[in-house]
């Protein structure tokens, strides 16, 4: 319970620092936006291609998701980055002298950067739908951006595990630009997978952005079947029940050291 | 408030020290031995002043106090808690307020003494109330709900001591506490750590590079150096033991320097020399029988004495003859072997 309360102090100060930081919320906003606008637009004549394996709508609609799990990934994966000025500047030493356990800091930090994902995502989303990309019902919106909630508390763990074991700034986001993009584009977030080689498609099934995507691609386009949706929802569970605990283990074992 | 000054009050009847360290230890991955087994005792109550140069284990030292590191071997003790074993009830007792700003400049100054209320469990329903009393100690009441960035570095540092006092803390660490202020500043943060420390009669634990500083506010001090301890005292103790007096002079050659500082302290009233290149240093217990003394010796061996003069000393000189005269570098590693060589030098 202590640990609960804990983890929503560190979530109350990510939050409050959040906010004061408007122009980063569009700043953040700028580069999914270009995706959807430029990308949808250059692709758009891959239509064909989408509708040759199921698909029924517009390469734009097609990769909306793909774009809004872009915002998720990348919105998650950076959002551990100020782990490293606590421990500069001190805060950090301010918590780790205090009563509140390591776990909760890891954790409170996670669950504040699964929010802003979500609060990100949901602006894209909204980019999305003015640009004409059809969903199935306005209903939707909250099971989609709640699987953007779950999936990015998971992946902000990869964001405080690289942030508590990097010495340095450079160190932080060189790891992270390395598993960002790769991540990403190993997914169907862009281009079906049933078009990809199988050796491809096996990668893309390891990942879990990929099952977040066609989760979220079925909830848009009304095409929720209980099997498909059951397994994408444990993959992306497991992963997060998996991230949490590495996340707060490795998190603990790194402050312990002198910085 | 009133009722937790009492009881921390009377925990001093029952605590004797608020900081016990026994054999304390620690060795970096690197190989560097920071803290080479010091053993020291923080009198429940008292002010504690920790000196030495850069890089002498004083760091280190207030990290393993602290549960933020944890020591090779030995053991330390905290408000009575075991450092190792019992990080989280040291922690519930502690105050630290550290040597860089810790203040969030996105939040106002409320907001951060709220956070750091909430990190260490106040209770929601005096939470607000004792967030009002610690700005008002800190005089910030006015500017409470204005972003810590429009704040001058004064008033970071108040804010960064009330944050140290939020859970009324039996021992609360001051880690440099006014480096880098003004000098009015730095009076008026000496002034409400003795106001604190009258309030709430908690133990500091301070560590500084400023001998005044040292000098008025520490019941007693510990010099430390290369990870160890080289004297402790209280300051008037450990300036009566160089001596009352100092005489300083300067001659005109260095030649026969060795033979004029060796009679010299043969001399009864003589507690230590120090030489400088041709400016000579000597502790003495009686400045005005020296002074004659030193004219004749010097007059004996065809020395000239171009200037000199008495003087009382301060800490600055308990610190000097406890740690020597060599610059240190400031990135806190110590080249034994270069100041050798320096040494070595200077006595050819």
């Amino acid at each position: 319970m202590t640990m609960l309360v804990d983890a929503y102090t560190i979530f109350w100060r990510e939050i409050k620092r959040y906010k004061k930081s408007r122009s980063g919320i569009l700043i953040r906003l700028i580069q999914p936006a270009i995706w959807i606008i430029v990308m949808g637009n250059t692709f758009a004549s891959t239509r064909p291609l989408i509708q040759s394996v199921g698909f029924h709508g517009s390469y734009i609609e097609f990769m909306a998701p793909g774009v809004i799990m872009l915002t998720a990934i990348f919105t998650s994966i950076f959002g551990g980055v100020n782990t490293l000025w606590d421990r500069r500047y001190g805060f950090m030493n301010k918590a780790l002298v205090s009563p509140v356990s390591r776990s909760s800091i890891a954790l409170g930090k996670m669950l504040a950067i699964s929010l802003i994902s979500t609060l990100q995502s949901s602006l894209i989303l909204g980019i999305a739908l003015a640009l004409g990309v059809h969903i199935a019902n306005l209903f939707v919106i909250f099971p989609i951006l709640l699987t953007v909630t779950i999936f990015s508390l998971g992946f902000s763990g990869i964001s405080v595990i690289v942030a508590a074991t990097s010495k340095s700034q450079e160190t932080f986001w060189g790891v992270i630009n390395f598993l960002g993009m790769p991540l990403f584009m190993l997914s169907p977030a862009l281009f079906p997978l049933e078009l990809l080689p199988s050796w491809l498609a096996f990668a893309a099934r390891l990942n879990p952005v990929t099952y977040s995507v066609l989760l979220i691609r079925q909830m848009m386009t009304g095409t929720v079947q209980m099997l498909p949706v059951a397994i994408e929802l444990s993959v992306i569970c497991g992963f997060v029940i998996v991230m949490v605990a590495l996340a707060s283990y490795v998190f603990t074992r790194e402050v312990n050291k002198p910085f | 408030m009133i009722i937790i000054a009492i009881y921390n009050r009377s925990i001093t009847y029952f605590l004797l020290y608020a900081v016990e360290t026994d054999n304390l230890s620690k060795v970096y991955s690197s190989g560097l031995k920071a803290v080479d087994e010091i053993s020291i005792k923080v009198k429940n109550g008292e002010i504690f002043g920790f000196l030495g140069p850069n890089g002498a284990g004083k760091s280190t030292t207030i990290m393993i106090l602290t549960t933020l590191l944890k020591p090779t071997s030995g053991n330390a003790f905290v408000a009575g808690f075991d450092v190792t074993t019992n990080a989280k009830a040291v922690r519930e007792n502690i105050g630290y307020v550290q040597q860089d700003s810790t203040v969030d400049e996105y939040l106002t100054g409320r907001e951060n003494l709220e956070l750091q209320a909430r990190v260490n469990h106040i209770p929601k329903n005096v939470r607000s109330k004792r967030v009002d009393e610690i700005l008002e100690i800190i005089e910030l009441s006015d500017r409470q709900h204005e972003a810590a960035v429009t704040y001058s570095g004064g008033m970071r540092k108040r804010l960064d001591i009330g944050g140290g006092l939020l859970n009324m803390p039996k021992v609360l660490f001051l880690d440099e506490p006014t480096l880098g202020l003004d000098i009015q500043t730095r009076y008026k943060i000496w002034e409400y750590i003795k106001k604190i420390h009258d309030e709430f009669g908690m133990s500091i634990f301070l560590t500084t590079h400023y001998m005044d500083e040292a000098d008025k506010l520490c019941d007693n001090i510990s010099i430390i150096d290369n990870g160890k301890i080289k004297i402790t005292g209280s300051p008037k103790e450990l300036k009566n033991a160089l001596g009352n007096e100092i005489v300083v002079f300067e001659i005109d050659s260095s030649d026969k320097i060795n033979t004029l500082v060796s009679n010299i302290k043969k001399l009864t009233t003589v507690k230590d020399v120090s030489i400088d290149g041709t400016m000579i240093t000597v502790f003495t217990t009686s400045g005005d029988q020296l002074t004659p003394q030193i004219f004749q010796h010097a007059n004996d061996l065809a020395i000239k004495i171009e200037n000199i003069s008495l003087t009382k000393p301060t800490l600055d000189d308990v610190f000097l003859s406890h740690t020597g005269r060599e610059l240190r570098e400031d990135d806190g590693k110590y080249d034994r072997k270069k100041v050798r060589e320096r040494m070595r030098r200077i006595r050819a």
